[in-house]
């Protein structure tokens, strides 16, 4: 592939090798802003990459990272600012036009048809054929010798539908490079990745930059950025908060310009009183390889956080006790007694609540009314029901009750949640955990997509609960949120809980320690169960 | 690894290929011919050469129709007008022909050419609709074509008021509806040649791949460049065209332009893309199943004539085969 | 969306969102059925006779029982493609039941009557499960599981009555449930009302329509939430089964006789009014005054068309318009709001 690549390149870049810095910009992004109901995504933020250059994109979660990305994939419009790729003003970008330019986008939702191969895919509405009759033997030559070149372990013959999630990456990436880039965007591309085949997409990189391809790289992991990356940019709530050279800056400044010093969010400050253990889990695995025999507890009246990077499996874990993931191995014991097949209805009898991360997905009938959202945990309560009617007035005054201690707003019961705003739907779910008898609570991502003061609202929640004797598992990707709530913290890696920290011992430092491997950069210190 | 992957197919002998090949096709060849045998052995005429190809052209209305629902199920959407667009070509196509026909009785093969085209036209227009209101409207395809299927039929009665229309070529019905070469009808042979450009379309064309891409996930097709909005469109143009054709087919047969041709052919069509392995979810289908599964229907539906079974316990087995096919496809799909 | 994006005075804008609104919430239809209703009367005088009025009140109240049926499986993000030979082989079955007590003791009128019903309910009851069991437990696409019913209705429909209508149903049974009067409402507007009745109480006060909302809405969240999603598809199936048995026993009365062909168009009149009624085919939403309004219009389209002479081929043809566009409205309320 390497000669097709350099031989369509020839007459757009000349054969010499780019030295980043000197070397012309490829993209100039100027003072972009973009917004999204309730949120301001993007604050007039800046960005530029040359040619040859790997420029990293760092930040937390909702930082916009990936609304800058889709920004330059041409997925939606910027409100406001300007861009200038290969020295071209370009305005109403479409996904098409923006892959006809030389954008070649990698994101993890990934624009693949399942029940075509991976040949198929790679060609898909760019195929080899005249008159429509597809020139398949070609097209058959060139995905083989791509994949060869790219050293992927991946048949070309295979149903992308039937892959493995790293292998649909990495059919992914060689669509993306199959024809001609200027400009690449990868997004998280190590997350499923082996070392191994992170070590080949590294030499990839490396090549791509020699023929002068500039590289949008999208990453949390420390050890990477300074492997692959030329300059670090570092985004905080849609706002750029500077760029860097890779090579000089310190990873633990990286930190503290990711995270920052949150002014704006105040944390309570939440007494431990731990009681009895409530939930207790033991040598939990999940079928499909995301948990890998995992043990923790949670007491009363103490939160327990749990940290890690996006598919560490720490989402999965509180799946797993609601009985949501299928187990192969392990116990759960709730309140001292064991429970034989976990599954959502008798966990809520038993006293266990569930908050799933996606509210639209998972939490909410968005066409049905707040009220309804409320109650739908309890209808087999007397409180809410008599002989499986419903006492209509009861749970009206209920609810209504409940909308006023969680301050949702507005307070209507009868508004279908499709219009409230993040936080409000959030606050929606979580006035669930009320209707009943409730005494452990978990919390997936509780305050992703919701606005500031929801977030503090949503923490005063956790500390009346905590301090109330409940139990509450906090499960986030967001660190401050994991350091300042918790009285325990257990950190996850590739599906295993690593470590566990208490009191003293939870800081910024020896969490994010335990987030990347020791050895820099790459994927894990073994290979995923996976491949 | 990457060079033993690729080389594997070639070591292994040739018998485990055949037997893996036919595994693809799943359990249908040898439903298939289970129901042969069980039907000849329980009533040898069932064995006759005449009765085979009797089975052979009935499949071959309903292999047609079912391989345009196919396209349109594999695209993602579904197609309940195709009954009553062959009822609209069949009317289309006879009222054309007895006009014509009157004014120049001596130019048949003219008069019957113009009624075939002007009959496909009207045909493919109703799919131009329901293509253009699925992709632009975005309406859910069940609702729009169970709306056009209803305005087709009412078209094809109201122009007929519901009597059979007669005064079509003699030649017609001759040339089309009983013409054999080599001992088998014409339209065998024109089923035979649709299946295979069909096959060809599917494999080795832009088009096929488009069709599947879009059925398999629209949003990956959009990015990826491809115009989906043409590609639905021809879609069910396609399977409209292909339903017109079978109404013109049918109409040959039959003789006379009848507004009621065809009434069961929707649910048969379904039924026999679903039998043959076609996913109501999209992106899946084979047409050589589809084939299969038309082949299956008309199969049992003689066996059972032959056999005596009541014509109307047919629908009931019919309709029992339908959920019993997607069940087992359910099953195959949990265990996997 | 389209809204937010369009351009124009700020004040048409504002008449036109005023508009808006009051289709979101309460839809245009009460105010489209009052429009039609005077506009045949205009055209033809005779469609605004009181007997007009009550004939087509029980007209609509056969269409509103079925399509109410249909809402049942609509909410769960299902569908019902069976109605119209499920009515057919209720007909026939009970009809045949009837005539059979009959057969064996001419006197035995009421037996015979009550017989039938049972028949015909438990028909009904038996299809629903069927179909419900096929959705809900071997997770087969409502669509075709309904599809393939349809077939066996009507197999069955045709083979248990040769084909031929059951004539001679005895007068007391017409009498009854189609001529007759309940403290002055007609028969079938009666049983309507209780229908409609059940189905509001069982949506808005039972914790099985509560579930069924839910399960429309996310089947994804109603399991979170702990809610069985199999006993409550089942029994979404089974009363909208028997919601169409009783339907179908009120049009056996109309005609006096069991008909093997009684459900022909039903299926599609069913469906066209739940949806133009604002029943939503996403599931989730619906309720019992959606159907009713549907049934209105159709009807009311229906009769208003056969009063000013209109073909009743293109009334299938106006009917099948109005389906494509009632979606077709429906879609762009949900992406206005």
């Amino acid at each position: 592939m390497a000669e097709t690549r350099s031989a369509e390149r020839a007459h757009d870049a000349p054969g010499t090798a780019v030295v980043p810095g000197a070397s012309p910009l490829l993209l100039d992004l100027k003072g972009i802003t973009k917004r999204f109901p309730g949120v301001v995504a993007l604050d007039s933020v800046d960005f530029e990459l040359r040619r040859g250059e790997v420029h990293v994109l760092f930040g937390e979660n909702g930082a916009g990272k990936s609304t800058l990305t889709n920004i330059v994939a041409g997925t939606y419009p910027a409100d406001q600012g300007r861009i200038i790729f290969d020295g071209r003003q370009i305005s109403h970008l479409t996904p098409h036009q923006a892959r006809l330019a030389g954008i070649s986008p990698v994101f993890q939702e990934f624009s693949l048809a399942p029940d075509l191969t991976v040949e198929e895919n790679l060609f898909l509405g760019r195929e080899h054929a005249a008159w429509g009759v597809l020139h398949k033997r070609e097209m058959r030559a060139k995905a083989r010798a791509v994949l060869g070149d790219l050293g992927f372990d991946l048949r070309a013959n295979a149903r992308v539908g039937g892959l493995m999630r790293a292998q649909q990456q990495m059919t992914e990436i060689a669509k993306a490079l199959l024809q001609d880039v200027k400009l690449l965007i990868l997004d998280e591309p190590t997350a499923s990745l082996t070392e191994h085949e992170t070590e080949r997409l590294f030499a990839l990189i490396d090549r791509l930059k020699r023929e002068g391809v500039g590289i949008i790289y999208v990453s949390h992991r420390i050890g990477e950025i300074k492997r692959v990356g030329d300059r670090v940019t570092v985004l905080r709530d849609g706002k750029k908060i500077g760029t860097v050279d890779a090579a000089a800056i310190e990873e633990i400044q990286l930190v503290e310009m990711m995270t920052g010093r949150k002014i704006d969010v105040l944390f309570p400050t939440i007494d431990c009183k731990p009681g009895p253990v409530l939930i207790e889990a033991s040598h939990l695995s999940t079928a499909d390889g995301r948990l890998v025999d995992v043990s923790f507890t949670v007491r009363a009246g103490e939160i327990v956080g749990v940290a890690g990077l996006v598919g560490c499996g720490k989402s999965e874990l509180a799946r797993a006790v609601f009985g949501l993931e299928k187990l192969s191995a392990g116990e759960i014991t709730i309140e001292g007694a064991p429970v034989r097949r976990p599954k959502p209805s008798t966990m809520l009898k038993r006293g266990v609540c569930y908050f799933p991360s996606d509210r639209v997905a998972e939490g909410l009938a968005l066409p049905r009314p707040l009220r309804e959202n409320v109650s739908v945990a309890a209808l087999d309560l007397p409180n809410f029901t008599r002989l499986r009617f419903i006492r209509r007035a009861r749970e009206r005054a209920e609810v209504k009750a409940i909308v006023e201690t969680l301050r949702i707003r507005p307070p209507q019961i009868e508004r279908p949640v499709d219009f409230l705003s993040g936080g409000n739907r959030q606050k929606v779910m979580l006035a669930r955990g009320l209707t009943r008898e409730i005494r452990m609570f978990l919390f997936d991502e509780p305050t992703v997509g919701i606005d500031v003061g929801a977030k503090t609202e949503v923490y005063q929640f956790m500390k009346e609960l905590a301090e109330g004797g409940s139990a509450v598992l906090l499960i986030s990707s967001e660190l401050p949120e994991v350091l300042n709530l918790s009285h325990r913290v257990y950190v996850m890696h590739r599906g295993r809980v690593v470590t566990e920290l208490s009191g003293a011992e939870i800081t910024e430092q020896a969490v994010l320690s335990l987030f990347f491997d020791k050895k820099g950069f790459g994927g894990g210190a073994k290979p995923a169960a996976s491949a | 690894m990457v060079q033993s992957q690729v080389d594997r197919p070639l070591e292994s002998p040739l018998w485990r290929r055949v037997v893996q090949r036919s595994l693809s096709f799943g359990v249908l060849p040898i439903l298939l011919l289970a129901l042969f045998l069980f039907f000849g052995l329980y009533e040898p005429k069932f064995w006759r050469a005449a009765n085979l190809i009797n089975v052979l052209r009935n499949s071959s209305y309903l292999m047609i129709i079912s391989s345009g629902q196919m396209l349109v199920l594999i695209i993602g959407g579904f197609d309940l007008s195709v009954g009553a667009v062959v009822a609209l070509t069949s009317v289309a196509a006879a009222l054309t022909m007895a006009s014509l026909y009157v004014s120049m009785p001596e130019s048949a093969y003219l008069v019957i050419v113009i009624g075939v085209v002007v009959a496909l036209v009207v045909g493919s227009l109703v799919g131009v609709v329901n293509g253009l209101t699925v992709a632009i409207l975005k309406v859910n395809p069940f609702m729009v074509t169970l709306g056009t299927m209803s305005i087709a039929f009412g078209i094809a009665l109201y122009t007929t008021t519901g009597v059979p229309v007669y005064g079509m070529p003699d030649e017609f019905t001759r040339e089309f509806g009983r013409l054999r070469w080599f001992n088998l009808p014409v339209s065998i042979y024109l089923t035979a040649g649709i299946l295979l450009v069909l096959w060809w379309v599917m494999n080795w064309t832009k088009l096929g791949r488009y069709i599947y891409a879009i059925g398999g996930n629209i949003h990956a097709a959009r990015v990826s460049g491809i115009p989906t909005l043409v590609y639905i469109v021809a879609t069910y143009t396609m399977c409209s065209f292909l339903a017109a054709v079978t109404g013109v087919l049918l109409t040959a047969r039959v003789g006379s332009g009848e507004a009621t041709l065809g009434p069961t052919l929707m649910l048969e069509s379904i039924a026999a893309a679903v039998i043959g392995g076609v996913s109501l979810r999209g992106g899946v289908g084979r047409i050589e199943l589809v084939a299969l599964g038309a082949l299956f229907l008309a199969l049992v539906t003689n066996g059972m004539n032959l056999i005596r079974v009541d014509s109307k316990i047919q629908t009931i087995v019919v309709g029992a085969v339908l959920i019993l096919a997607v069940g087992l496809d359910r099953l195959k799909l949990a265990r996997r | 969306m389209t809204l937010r994006t369009m351009g124009g005075a700020a004040a048409r804008r504002g008449i036109v969102r005023l508009g808006l609104a009051f289709m979101v919430s309460y839809g245009a239809l009460p105010i489209i059925i009052a429009l039609m209703y005077l506009g045949f009367g205009l055209v033809e005088p005779r469609f605004h006779s009181g007997d007009n009025a009550i004939n087509i009140l029980k007209q609509a109240s056969y269409l509103a029982i079925l399509a109410t049926g249909q809402m049942l499986a609509l909410l769960t993000r299902g569908f019902d493609l069976s109605i119209g030979q499920m009515t057919s082989m209720v007909s026939v079955a009970s009809a045949l039941v009837m005539m059979g007590v009959l057969a064996r003791n001419p006197d035995a009128v009421v037996l015979a009557i009550l017989a039938a019903c049972a028949v015909g309910l438990a028909a009904g009851l038996a299809t629903g499960a069927v179909n419900g069991l096929c959705v809900a437990v071997f997770r087969i696409n409502p669509f075709v599981v309904t599809l393939g019913m349809q077939g066996i209705a009507m197999g069955f429909a045709t083979t248990i009555s040769d084909g031929f209508p059951v004539f001679n149903l005895p007068i007391e049974f017409t009498e009854v449930f189609s001529r007759s009067s309940w403290l002055g409402i007609p028969a079938p507007v009666a049983v309507c009302i209780i229908v409609l009745a059940v189905a509001y109480i069982v949506l808005n006060h039972s914790v099985l329509g509560r579930s069924w909302y839910i399960l429309g809405g996310n089947p994804r969240a109603a399991h979170i939430a702990g809610l069985s999603s199999r006993v409550h598809l089942v029994s979404a199936y089974v009363m909208c089964s028997l919601f169409v048995a009783v339907g179908a026993l009120l049009l056996t009365a109309r005609t006096g006789s069991g008909e093997p062909n009684l459900g022909g168009g039903l299926m599609l009149q069913s469906i066209a009014a739940a949806v133009i009624g604002g029943v939503s085919l996403r599931g989730g939403e619906g309720r019992v005054i959606h159907v009713v309004y549907g049934a209105l219009f159709v009807t009311i389209l229906s009769i208003g068309m056969n009063f000013v002479r209109i073909d009743g081929y293109i009334q299938q043809i106006v009917l099948g318009v109005v389906v494509v566009a009632a979606v077709y409205l429906d879609l762009l309320r949900t992406r206005i709001r």
